[in-house]
């Protein structure tokens, strides 16, 4: 039962602080609200039996990525960031159109899935999640992504410092 | 969606139906929002809902590969926000509004 009410309070948090994402007009906000959206979906993590994930959740989205966010967002500052109104313009049906046309036919397969286990009660997993299993899972069987990741984290990295430098030099190298 | 009285837990439907309730959201703000930072941040919304739908499927099946995935999709949303963050801040440099709808020529 207490699974049950941490999982409507997550989910609602999730769900709530979502809506606050997409609906604020100011991005200082939004990503305040994404933190909101992060820490919910941390907690669903610990009730998934991923404390790991959650933690680097956290840690990794919450602590860097957003700080990242926020620190842009300050550092860009008041001057004009957006348009006074946030037209949709002429894709506004199509978008509409596209969301619909996603979220019923998901609710329809999600309502009649065959999916093994898919309402079933929640096995018990042992230790699934733990820091030397997913350690463990990285050295053995995903040793090739592991390295990939790390590539991709160099190429990221580059690519910024490539960027910055060229818009100092288009701003006459202040 | 539940089973009855000896439903205790929490079922894998109601963890995917978060998930594809946020994915929604994220695709909403995605295609409603022209501020690049906006959209930054609706993208992260979908990735994160994906990576709610990946972990749960992890648990509920009992294998780690999800929560694998999990971690390798959080690596390549940062790098996606630092490069995207870096094209926010070279676009503002050029005193240019910042309009995604006004981005759609490349230039050197």
């Amino acid at each position: 039962m207490g699974e049950r009410i941490v999982f409507a309070l997550a989910a609602a948090g999730a769900l709530g602080s979502g809506v606050l994402v997409i609906l604020l007009k100011n991005p200082f906000r939004a990503a305040v609200a994404l933190i909101g959206t992060l820490v919910s979906v941390a907690v669903l993590f610990l009730l998934l039996a991923a404390p790991f994930v959650a933690a680097i959740q956290i840690i990794v989205y919450a602590g860097a990525i957003v700080v990242l966010f926020l620190f842009v967002i300050a550092y860009l500052g008041d001057r004009p960031v957006a348009m006074p109104v946030d037209p949709l313009g002429r894709g506004e049906p199509f978008a509409w159109i596209a969301v619909l046309g996603l979220a019923f036919p998901g609710f329809i397969a999600l309502a009649n899935s065959k999916l093994p286990g898919i309402r079933a009660n929640p096995r018990d997993v042992g230790n699934l999640g733990d820091p030397r299993e997913i350690g463990l899972a990285f050295i053995n069987d995903f040793t090739a992504p592991f390295e990939a990741t790390s590539l991709i984290l160099l190429v990221a990295a580059i690519g910024a410092v490539m960027l910055a430098k060229r818009a100092v030099q288009g701003e006459g190298g202040r | 969606m539940t089973t009855g009285a000896s439903m205790t837990g929490v079922p894998l439907s109601l963890y995917l139906a978060v998930s594809g309730a946020m994915f929604l959201l994220g695709l909403i703000g995605v295609m409603t929002r022209r501020n690049p930072l906006l959209l930054l941040l609706a993208v992260e919304l979908m990735l994160n809902s994906a990576n709610l739908a990946l972990v749960g499927f992890s648990r509920y099946w009992n294998v780690v590969d999800g929560q694998i995935f999990a971690l390798v999709v959080m690596v390549v949303a940062a790098s996606e926000v630092v490069i995207g963050l870096g094209l926010v801040v070279a676009v503002f440099r050029q005193r240019l509004a910042l309009n995604v709808d006004g981005m759609s020529e490349l230039r050197g």
